[in-house]
């Protein structure tokens, strides 16, 4: 994910086969993107039986405007803002709530911030006490509870490796709130896991 | 050493990329307990973030999607066209020739002594097959740059 532009011989190539009525060429752009656009779909749609009328929405709409695609950007990222932009609107459709509601999470980060605070100064932090496999699981179930956008920007920057332009693109934020928005996430789900492997290490 | 502690902003920098970070941050992380404590559970964190499974579709969205889509239409590009025109061209050009001049031609080769015709046909032979193999490998390297495998 180094080149933010989108000079991709590769993807320039699949997309002209696509415009020239190859549908095969765009199969191969599902392949290369899908896991992509499943990372955002998971962390915005909390209902699975949602994702999958979504995620052929996503695509039917990349393939209806790919000749509107002007290469400005890499094909990966376009197809992601496309679906992130899907899942925005599939969320205001369907007045679901955001999984991880904002107001509810403010409120359970001061009270784990505070009991964070209280154990690391009775020097109760513990190390190692956890396996990997618990640890990764409580880390999962401590991603989930974050706000559906911090989900998909810390996804997106950990586990992607995208920069911040190419998370400004998908999401439309500004830079400064993309980098305000991850602070804010992985400051909480460190203070949250420090939380609970205190808990389970006590 | 600085005795402030770094804000929690240059922490996660530190983490995330010690060279991004101020000097005066640095050199107080490094003699600081408790700020190192804090760099190792972002730390953990990111990489545990990094080996986190990632979401996929329980379904086959390609086979999904494809069947949605217009029936594949191959229409002939302008770029097929000319390749096809001077295919036959070039076929024409070699062909028409070697048709009507095909007696002296033929007479040619009578002359010539069998080593020297089969030494020609053997290295011709070699230098083809020599290209085939190059192209072979740079279609395989292309194929696999676009995932066609």
């Amino acid at each position: 994910m180094n080149n933010t532009t989108g000079n991709n011989p590769a993807d320039k190539h699949l997309v002209d086969r696509v415009l020239r009525g190859d549908t095969r060429a765009f199969g191969i752009i599902i392949k290369n993107t899908e896991n992509l656009v499943a990372q955002i779909v998971f962390k915005m749609i909390p209902i699975a039986e949602d994702r999958k009328d979504l995620a052929q929405d996503i695509y039917m709409k990349t393939f209806h405007n790919l000749a509107g695609f002007k290469f400005q950007s890499k094909l990966s990222t376009w197809i992601a803002q496309i679906a992130y932009n899907s899942c925005l609107s599939w969320i205001e459709k369907k007045k679901l709530m955001l999984p991880g509601n904002l107001q509810e999470d403010e409120e359970m980060y001061e009270t784990t911030e505070a009991r964070i605070y209280n154990n690391i100064a009775v020097g109760s932090y513990s190390e190692n006490l956890l396996s990997q496999k618990e640890l990764s699981g409580i880390l999962r179930n401590e991603i989930e509870r974050l706000p559906a956008i911090y989900q998909t920007l810390i996804t997106l920057f950990h586990h992607e490796s995208m920069r911040y332009e190419e998370l400004c693109q998908i999401t439309g934020l500004p830079e400064g709130t993309v980098k305000s928005s991850l602070f804010r996430a992985r400051k909480m789900l460190k203070e949250n896991l420090l939380s609970k492997y205190q808990k389970e290490a006590l | 050493m600085n005795n402030i502690h770094p804000y929690e902003k240059e922490l996660q920098q530190y983490a995330l990329d010690k060279s991004d970070s101020n000097p005066e941050v640095i050199a107080h992380i490094e003699l600081c307990p408790d700020c190192k404590a804090e760099i190792s559970t972002y730390q953990m964190l990111f990489s545990e973030i990094k080996e986190q499974p990632a979401a996929a579709f329980d379904f086959d969205l390609r086979e999904l999607v494809l069947s949605k889509l217009p029936k594949t239409q191959t229409r002939l590009s302008t770029d097929d066209i000319i390749a096809g025109f001077l295919i036959v061209f070039t076929c024409s050009c070699i062909g028409i020739p070697v048709y009507v001049f095909r007696k002296i031609i033929l007479n040619t080769f009578i002359d010539i002594p069998p080593i020297f015709i089969y030494s020609i046909i053997i290295s011709t032979t070699g230098i083809l097959i020599i290209e085939i193999l190059s192209l072979y490998k740079k279609y395989i390297k292309q194929m696999h740059l676009l995932n066609f495998n």
